[in-house]
């Protein structure tokens, strides 16, 4: 089984497009149950596959916060394109993740700092205690095993370092009126 | 009742985070697929692509070598490969508005912010069997239709010209297989 088209696509052509309806190989997926056989929920199949590996999520965001403790550790001699790169990555791999680990809490320290990286026009402004208050907010909030929502303890620092990352970015792109507006563009897909 | 087969779609995940890997794998072999390809950067998944021809992409954006978008620019290159209408999935946690909008014109299929849900992922497959859309080529875009929707108010310059092009009408595989369903 492949999807290499087995027949040619049908081309219209327009006065400034083509418009190409490709085979659709896919359509081989599609089955009809047996009436009175209904197969088991796929999505109910897959969180119970996940929830089999549940187990390993801790360890697993575990070694995310040695990878951005390294990350940080590798940029306090000065940014570089491999560190920043390195930090970025770490920080954004966590944010993505965290909810998916048990772990909410530390995604939007995660997302402040890869807002921090991501937004700041000078890299070498940034004040690296400021890094070190996110990387170290992060570990904290995995080692006193935080998970849930209901952690107040968590919500104020990071609250808190959210609110030192606005105000410095501010700062730093004065000179560019709009640009963090646009960053700020609702998001479009969830 | 219609359904997805999932034992007959084979998946190819490319992220550079092993993790993600093994999250999406677990998911996608949950739902009942057996075949996941797995590479770690865009390279070693274009390679991949080209070997193993799989019938669905998911992709992350940032990668090592070359992200995602790249990737993309590269499967969608008309005579480039075998299969250039492959469906993408964009999988990121990438989800401000320019991104998305970048990945769309790059002629990716569904996008797909992080954290991932098994519903989530389950809705994009679906999409992709059960509603695909027809490609457009332009002289600056190659992939899938962008527009889901028709706005018949539109009057801004990206119309496009000739007939009824501004209006392609695609019926849903899913409404052809659930009329089946019902016939006697």
């Amino acid at each position: 089984m492949t999807t290499k088209p087995s027949s040619p696509p049908a081309v219209t052509t327009f006065a400034d497009h083509d418009l190409i309806v490709p085979p659709n190989p896919l359509k081989r997926a599609v089955v009809r149950d047996n009436p009175g056989e209904a197969a088991p929920d796929p999505v109910a199949c897959a969180e119970q596959a996940l929830f089999e590996i549940s187990g390993d999520f801790s360890r697993w965001t575990e070694s995310e916060c040695q990878r951005l403790d390294a990350a940080r550790r590798a940029v306090a001699g000065g940014f570089t394109d491999k560190t920043r790169d390195e930090l970025f990555r770490a920080a954004h791999d966590i944010k993505g993740e965290a909810a998916t680990f048990g772990f909410p809490l530390i995604e939007p320290v995660a997302a402040s700092l890869c807002r921090l990286i991501e937004h700041s026009p000078d890299l070498a402004r940034v004040p690296h205690t400021v890094i070190d208050q996110h990387v170290d907010g992060i570990i904290a909030i995995v080692h006193c095993n935080a998970r849930g929502n209901s952690e107040r303890k968590a919500q104020v620092p990071a609250r808190r370092l959210r609110l030192v990352t606005e105000e410095f970015l501010q700062h730093e792109n004065r000179h560019r009126p709009g640009y963090l507006d646009e960053e700020d563009a609702p998001k479009l897909v969830r | 009742m219609v359904r997805i087969d999932f034992n007959c779609l084979r998946f190819l995940v490319i992220d550079d985070n092993a993790h993600t890997r093994r999250i999406l794998r677990t998911l996608l072999h949950g739902f009942g697929t057996r075949e996941v390809y797995e590479a770690e950067d865009g390279a070693a998944g274009l390679e991949v692509f080209t070997h193993y021809s799989p019938d669905i992409v998911i992709t992350d954006w940032a990668m090592p070598i070359f992200d995602g978008l790249e990737l993309t620019q590269m499967i969608r290159q008309l005579g480039a490969n075998s299969n250039p209408y492959v469906p993408i999935i964009m999988l990121t946690g990438h989800s401000e508005k320019k991104r998305v909008i970048a990945a769309r014109d790059t002629g990716i299929t569904e996008f797909m912010a992080k954290p991932i849900s098994a519903k989530a992922l389950y809705q994009r497959i679906l999409n992709i069997v059960m509603n695909p859309r027809p490609f457009i080529k332009t002289k600056t875009y190659f992939g899938p239709d962008r527009r889901r929707n028709v706005s018949p108010n539109y009057a801004g310059p990206e119309r496009r010209k000739g007939g009824n092009a501004d209006v392609i009408k695609q019926p849903p595989l899913l409404d052809k297989a659930e009329a089946l369903a019902r016939a006697p």
